[in-house]
C-alpha cells in the first residue's frame, strides 16, 4: 500500500520547479518548443474527436 | 518548430534594418527569469517609425520581409519555424520604458533582447487578466525581482495601489 508523505512530495515539486527555473535558457526554450508540440498535437486531437461525433436523425415519421 | 530560430531572425531584421529595438515578452520573456511556462505564440514588441514622407506606422515592412523568406501569415500572426509570432508597438508609457530598458542576453551564443523581470512583472501587474496574476505571483515567489527597481517602477507608473491590492488579495 503506498504511503503519501505529503511533505517529501512537496519538497520534490519545489525541486524540480528551482531546477527548472535555475536551467540554461536554451534548455528552458526546448521545454518550450516541446511543450508547444504536445499542445498543438493535444488540440488537432480534440478537433478531430468532436469532428466525428455526428449522429443522423431517423427520417420524420419512421420507428427506430 | 524552434523558438531559438525566432530568436536568430529577431536579430537578422535588426541587422536588415528592417526594425531599430525590439524585444520578447510575454511568456517567453518571462521564461529568461522563471520555469517555463507554457504558450503558443511569442510575442516581440517593436519600435515602429513612419517611413519616409508618411504619417502612418505600419507593420508592412515586418510582414514583407518575413513573407519574402518563406514566413506565411496567419491573422495577425507571422509563423516563423512554427511558431505564431505577434509583433506588438508598444501600447502604455510603461511598455515603451520596457522597450527602451531591455536586456540583452545570450542565448547558446545568440544576443536576445528581453524585458528585465521587473518591467514584465509591472506589465503583468497593469495588465491584471487571471493569467497575467497568475505570473505576478511566479515572479514575487521566485524572488527574483530587485524590489527597488520594481518599486520605481511603479510608482512612476501610478500602479503602487494596484501593486498594495494585489498583495492583500494574494500575499495577504
Amino acid at each position: 500500500m503506498s504511503n503519501f508523505d505529503f511533505e517529501r512530495i512537496w519538497q520534490s515539486k519545489r525541486a524540480l520547479h528551482e531546477r527548472l527555473t535555475s536551467a540554461p535558457i536554451a534548455e528552458k526554450l526546448r521545454l518550450l518548443d516541446a511543450m508547444r508540440e504536445r499542445a498543438v498535437a493535444i488540440r488537432a486531437t480534440r478537433a478531430r474527436n468532436t469532428a466525428t461525433v455526428r449522429e443522423q436523425s431517423p427520417p420524420y415519421g419512421e420507428q427506430q | 518548430m524552434k523558438i531559438a530560430e525566432v530568436l536568430q531572425i529577431m536579430n537578422q531584421m535588426q541587422s536588415d534594418g528592417i526594425i531599430d529595438c525590439y524585444a520578447i515578452g510575454g511568456a517567453v520573456g518571462a521564461t529568461f527569469y522563471l520555469e517555463p511556462i507554457s504558450t503558443l505564440d511569442v510575442d516581440v514588441f517593436v519600435e515602429l517609425h513612419a517611413g519616409p514622407g508618411s504619417r502612418i506606422v505600419t507593420l508592412d515592412p515586418i510582414f514583407e520581409y518575413l513573407r519574402a523568406r518563406g514566413c506565411t501569415l496567419e491573422g495577425e500572426y507571422v509563423v516563423i519555424s512554427g511558431w505564431p509570432v505577434q509583433f506588438l508597438p508598444p501600447s502604455s508609457p510603461l511598455v515603451e520604458e520596457a522597450l527602451r530598458n531591455a536586456v540583452a542576453t545570450d542565448v547558446a551564443g545568440t544576443p536576445v533582447r528581453v524585458f528585465t523581470a521587473e518591467y514584465l512583472a509591472a506589465i503583468a501587474l497593469q495588465t491584471g487578466r487571471a493569467k497575467d496574476k497568475a505570473r505576478l505571483l511566479q515572479f514575487s515567489e521566485a524572488g527574483v525581482l530587485d524590489e527597488a527597481t520594481f518599486d520605481a517602477i511603479l510608482t512612476r507608473h501610478n500602479l503602487v495601489d494596484r501593486w498594495q491590492r494585489f498583495l492583500r488579495q494574494f500575499l495577504g
